[in-house]
């Protein structure tokens, strides 16, 4: 007999622990990071939510109403998130993973195998919105003094809730799979989460949340509220969760919604299992196949590269890492992220009113150039550690071919080095340059901070090339991995470290400067050689990060293997 | 054409290749033989530059591997067992990239990609994504990248690995003319009937070491066994040959 569903889970349980056993170098430090960070996080949802909670306690029947309707909202974001991440996690769990050729040759039947892959979907996809709401319910639970029993019906509560976008999710990938191949399903799911999130994104930012901190929109903030009910949010699981944890709070047991809540996650699951049943197979043996794909040529990009002075190997080199990155969907979405987050930031200098307090804004004004400064070189090194720090690791197993082939290392990292600086550059120049602009900081800012930004992104993409040479992960799954592995967390302390000191190195002279035209006075030759030797030190500082950078990125390079 | 002086790897306290010479003249096809974990792979990544040699020397056209990397890899040819590709090139584009490497004028890649691509029954598929291909595909099309350049040498990782009968069959040809024209193989295998088949001289490697070393004739006699095929032969000088009675 074979065994039961949780059987099939056993190799996730098993590699997890191995993967701990097997303590690679920096995985303490990596752990420490990612692990204070997240804690962080929790901590700071945790402090906000148990804040807005006990101040609306104050309020009686319009604070419970605030309550009720935030905890509706909450759920309905997260019915829509976990909807969507299972749509993309039943695609990888259910047709693209590496081990459903061994467990579809076994001899185990299909319900078994439906139950460990849902299985699998559901924590893929909820693990996140879980951890969230852990701080959050938690928070809300000991603000209001809430009975034990609220913390056991909110697990009661958060795990059927869970399970019904799930189910929803694996029924329209299994859809979407039926129609298209599961690898352009991928794409095109990729492609729409991500215009998703560039969409709430550039909504969020511009409708300008920080209108409702001012106390003349006051009125604005009711209206905002009641734009929030709908008619058809009492027949969603979210108001169901909603309402149910409300109840909770006061220690009542709300059995209708809790119910409906139930019976709904249920009722889809065997659904699901008999729409799978009925259609895995089919829609499996399908994703198999290997068809013709559709791609863009890019034959202009060949004769463009023809033009530029480079070597035949460094042409080569080129084409293929451009060709490479846009007909990959999963690596050339993320530019559309990048152009969101770009246009927010510049937008925020836009709606930036300094003049409000018009005897400080001068002083604040080119104070604010630094800060955009570092902000800028923020955005460079988080772009470089995505898009360049993987750039060797991009090679995967096929970097066999660049190695047997007569071309030396330093050019090959030469030629990642100018494939990610010059876009880079162009970003960091506009960002700066833009905003900048939009401050109406002084010509003399105007100038050092594009003349810095140039240095700082070449040094910060040397930073990142040299070092993804010498932390690569060929075997990465995707390079979203590599940007997270040991190398890219060190190279973002690194890069941090870098841009403080280089700001402070740049500020100090550029702001005595500035204090000396403002009052018209001569500055004493001895600071004005401090001041130089300040400048000189952040120009070599730029040009030693990038040099070792790249030297050693060369070093290790040809001492692989 | 390949000489390999005293060639030595260690991983750790585990020495992978102990002490191993050859030298392949040109026109010859070199068998290198011997069974799993003896250090086929590991001698043959190391003559290609894709693992540095704790000791020894490799020489390809009489350029030094370690001194002259470049002159070295220029004159070498080099097909792994595995066909790992840019999945999202297409065959021509990969053939075009490859010649680039090679510092190859963009007018012959065209003529010579051309040429191989329907030699190896390619050139229908010439403008698909290599992601599309089948593995014995992306095998023909791995060939069709170490023979662009015109090497002087060749160096083949099992080379029947994924081919059909039809393949296998075209890549032995191609060999042989290869060595007709003076270009040398070392040629890793498993297949001992093809080393029988195409080989000149054969090596055989256990445990870090070459054992044995000669014509497949000069085998026979070291072995001392009177059987027509190789694969007896082998067995003997490997120690192999105590296979048990297996139930299933």
């Amino acid at each position: 007999m074979t065994q039961a569903f949780p059987w099939l889970l056993l190799p996730v349980f098993w590699s997890a622990r191995n993967r701990a056993r097997r303590r690679e170098k920096g995985d303490g430090l990596r752990a420490g990071l990612f692990g204070g960070l997240g804690l962080g996080v929790a901590a700071a949802i945790f402090a906000i939510v148990f804040w807005l909670t006990w101040q609306l306690l104050d309020y009686e029947e319009l604070g419970d109403y605030l309550v009720r309707l935030g905890l509706g909202w909450l759920f309905l974001t997260f019915l829509s998130f976990v909807a969507f991440s299972a749509v993309v996690s039943a695609l990888s769990t259910f047709f693209l993973s590496e081990d459903l050729r061994l467990l579809l040759a076994a001899p185990v039947p299909s319900e078994r195998l439906f139950h460990s892959r849902f299985a699998r979907t559901v924590g893929q996809s909820a693990w996140m919105v879980v951890a969230f709401l852990l701080p959050v319910l938690l928070a809300i639970g000991l603000a209001r003094c809430a009975p034990t029993a609220y913390y056991f019906l909110a697990v009661a509560t958060v795990l059927p809730f869970v399970v019904i976008p799930s189910a929803l999710g694996a029924m329209v990938t299994l859809g979407l799979v039926s129609v298209f191949p599961a690898r352009r399903a991928r794409d095109v799911l990729m492609l729409m989460g991500l215009l998703f999130a560039v969409a709430i994104v550039l909504l969020l930012r511009f409708i300008r949340p920080e209108r409702l901190l001012s106390v003349q929109s006051l009125p604005d903030v009711t209206a905002f509220f009641a734009t929030l009910q709908s008619p058809v949010t009492p027949f969603l699981p979210s108001f169901w969760a909603g309402e149910s944890l409300f109840l909770a709070l006061r220690g009542q047991v709300d059995l209708l919604h809790l119910g409906a809540l139930w019976t709904t996650a249920l009722a889809l699951t065997v659904l699901a299992r008999a729409a799978y049943g009925r259609q895995y197979f089919a829609a499996w043996s399908k994703a198999q196949e290997a068809r013709k794909a559709r791609f863009t040529r890019l034959s202009l990009l060949d004769s463009l590269v023809l033009r530029l002075p480079l070597s035949r190997p460094g042409r080569a080199l080129l084409v293929k890492d451009v060709k490479v990155f846009l007909r990959d969907t999963t690596q050339w979405s993320q530019l559309l992220l990048l152009l969101a987050l770009a246009l927010v930031y510049v937008y925020n200098f836009r709606v930036l009113d300094l003049d409000r307090i018009p005897y400080m804004s001068r002083v604040i004004k080119n104070a604010y150039a630094f800060v955009n400064l570092a902000m800028a070189a923020f955005v460079t090194s988080a772009v470089a550690v995505r898009f360049v720090f993987p750039a060797v690791s991009a090679e995967g197993p096929a970097f066999w071919i660049v190695r047997t082939a007569p071309v030396r290392m330093s050019s090959f990292l030469w030629s990642k080095l100018w494939t990610g600086l010059v876009p880079i550059l162009v970003l960091a120049e506009t960002l700066t340059v833009a905003s900048n602009q939009l401050l109406g900081v002084s010509p003399f800012l105007k100038l050092l901070g594009a003349g810095a930004i140039a240095l700082m992104t070449v040094a910060l993409v040397g930073l990142a090339c040299g070092m993804g040479a010498r932390h690569p992960r060929f075997g990465a799954e995707n390079l979203t991995q590599v940007a997270g592995s040991y190398g890219g967390v060190a190279f973002m302390i690194l890069a941090v470290l870098y841009i403080l000191v280089t700001v402070a190195l740049l500020a100090w002279p550029a702001s005595v400067f500035l204090w000396h035209e403002y009052r018209g006075l001569p500055i004493a030759p001895r600071r004005q050689a401090w001041m130089a030797l300040a400048l000189v030190a952040a120009v070599a500082l730029g040009l030693f990060t990038f040099w070792s950078s790249m030297r050693r990125g060369v070093r290790a390079l040809e001492e692989l293997g | 054409m390949i000489l390999v002086e005293s060639l030595v790897k260690t991983f750790g306290s585990f020495k992978a290749v102990d002490d191993v010479s050859l030298e392949v003249p040109a026109g010859e096809i070199h068998g290198f033989l011997g069974p799993n974990g003896a250090g086929k792979t590991t001698t043959i990544c190391m003559i290609a530059g894709l693992l540095k040699p704790t000791a020894g020397r490799v020489a390809i056209d009489g350029h030094d591997l370690a001194r002259e990397p470049e002159a070295a890899k220029k004159a070498l040819g080099f097909i792994p067992d595995r066909p790992f590709l840019y999945e999202k090139l297409t065959a021509a584009e990969f053939l075009r990239f490859h010649g680039g490497l090679y510092g190859m004028e963009a007018a012959a890649v065209e003529a010579r990609a051309h040429e191989l691509l329907e030699l190896f029954e390619l050139l229908g598929w010439r403008d698909e994504l290599v992601e599309s291909f089948s593995h014995g595909m992306k095998q023909r099309l791995v060939m069709c990248a170490a023979f662009l350049h015109r090497p002087r040498a060749v160096l083949v990782d099992e080379p029947m690995v994924g081919l059909d009968p039809r393949g296998a069959r075209l890549i032995k040809g191609i060999f042989r003319v290869m060595s007709r024209k003076g270009v040398a193989v070392l040629m890793s295998t498993h297949t001992l009937e093809v080393a029988e088949e195409m080989c000149d001289r054969i090596s055989i490697i256990q445990e870090g070491r070459i054992i044995a070393r000669g014509t497949v004739s000069e085998l026979h006699a070291l072995a001392g066994t009177d059987d027509p095929q190789l694969t007896p032969v082998f067995l003997k000088l490997t120690g192999g040959s105590a296979l048990q009675e297996i139930e299933l």
